[in-house]
């Protein structure tokens, strides 16, 4: 696929199966990772009953939204850095893979059951996502810093 | 069969982003970054709707399609972390710090919109 800010509905329709694809694998292995349970409690809601709110941190999660964050800064400054924003390995693994491994709704939705045991322990857990995820993305530039 | 079915929505939820995303930058270039925070905050408002909305089914398959496929699909924090290092990392300390606290800000203001719209 040619690199244009607009596509031909051809150019279109294969982009958004390429996003299809990356996104159908990413939400794939995010769920089965996220089947690892670490207390036992239910998943799918913000409201659970457990007392104690460390319980309630997504502790798989904000691994792979960390994770995630490192890996799409080192594709986007490194591997597919002259890549086009709809080049078909950037829509792939980017904006479809890694889009579909990582999840900012999912954080919330835990974030929100934390937030009916203890207000402190949310904003805790919401700094502690966004500096690990920052942090893994320097990494990711160091990592590239030292290639080049 | 469940996970079918998430890693389905996953898909439809990235390929929404997607479009989001192409629009904006087809007509403002230098605005993209503000298509995936936007995707973020719909999929965040959604998620805080479905996850009240959908508590009282005794089916937690449709809440995971929607919560976990759906929305995670739709939401990235990937994208949501990693384009802001690289534009601080090119000087624009401004536009990447709004990226960063901007996300978070209008996300909670929107899960709380959702949860309240579905009580």
């Amino acid at each position: 696929m040619r690199s244009h800010i607009t596509l031909s509905p051809k150019q279109l329709g294969l982009a958004m199966l390429f996003v299809a694809l990356g996104g159908a694998v990413g939400t794939f292995i995010r769920d089965v990772l996220l089947k690892i349970n670490l207390y036992g409690i239910p998943r799918g809601s913000a409201v659970y009953t457990t007392p104690d709110w460390t319980h309630q941190i997504p502790w798989v999660l904000l691994a792979i939204n960390t994770i995630g964050v490192f890996v799409a800064t080192d594709l986007l400054r490194h591997r597919l850095k002259h890549h086009d924003p709809n080049a078909p390995m950037r829509l792939l693994l980017v904006t479809g893979f890694l889009g579909g491994l990582t999840s900012y709704s999912g954080l919330f939705v835990n974030l929100a059951a934390i937030w009916h045991l203890t207000i402190g322990g949310c904003l805790l857990v919401t700094a502690g996502a966004i500096l690990s995820g920052l942090f893994a993305g320097m990494l990711g530039l160091g990592r590239h810093r030292r290639r080049t | 069969m469940t996970l079918l079915l998430v890693s389905i929505a996953g898909a439809a939820g990235c390929v929404v982003r997607y479009v989001f995303e192409y629009l904006v930058r087809r007509n403002h270039p230098t605005s993209r970054p503000w298509a995936t925070v936007f995707a973020n905050a719909l999929g965040t408002g959604i998620a805080g709707f479905a996850a009240y909305r959908l508590i009282a089914l005794s089916d937690g398959q449709v809440r995971t399609i929607v919560l976990t496929g759906f929305c995670g699909g739709l939401t990235t924090f990937s994208s949501a972390l990693a384009v802001p290092v690289i534009l601080q990392r090119e000087h624009h300390w401004g536009y990447a710090a709004a990226l960063i606290t901007t996300t978070p800000l209008l996300c909670s203001g929107m899960f709380v919109l959702g949860m309240s719209l579905a009580h």
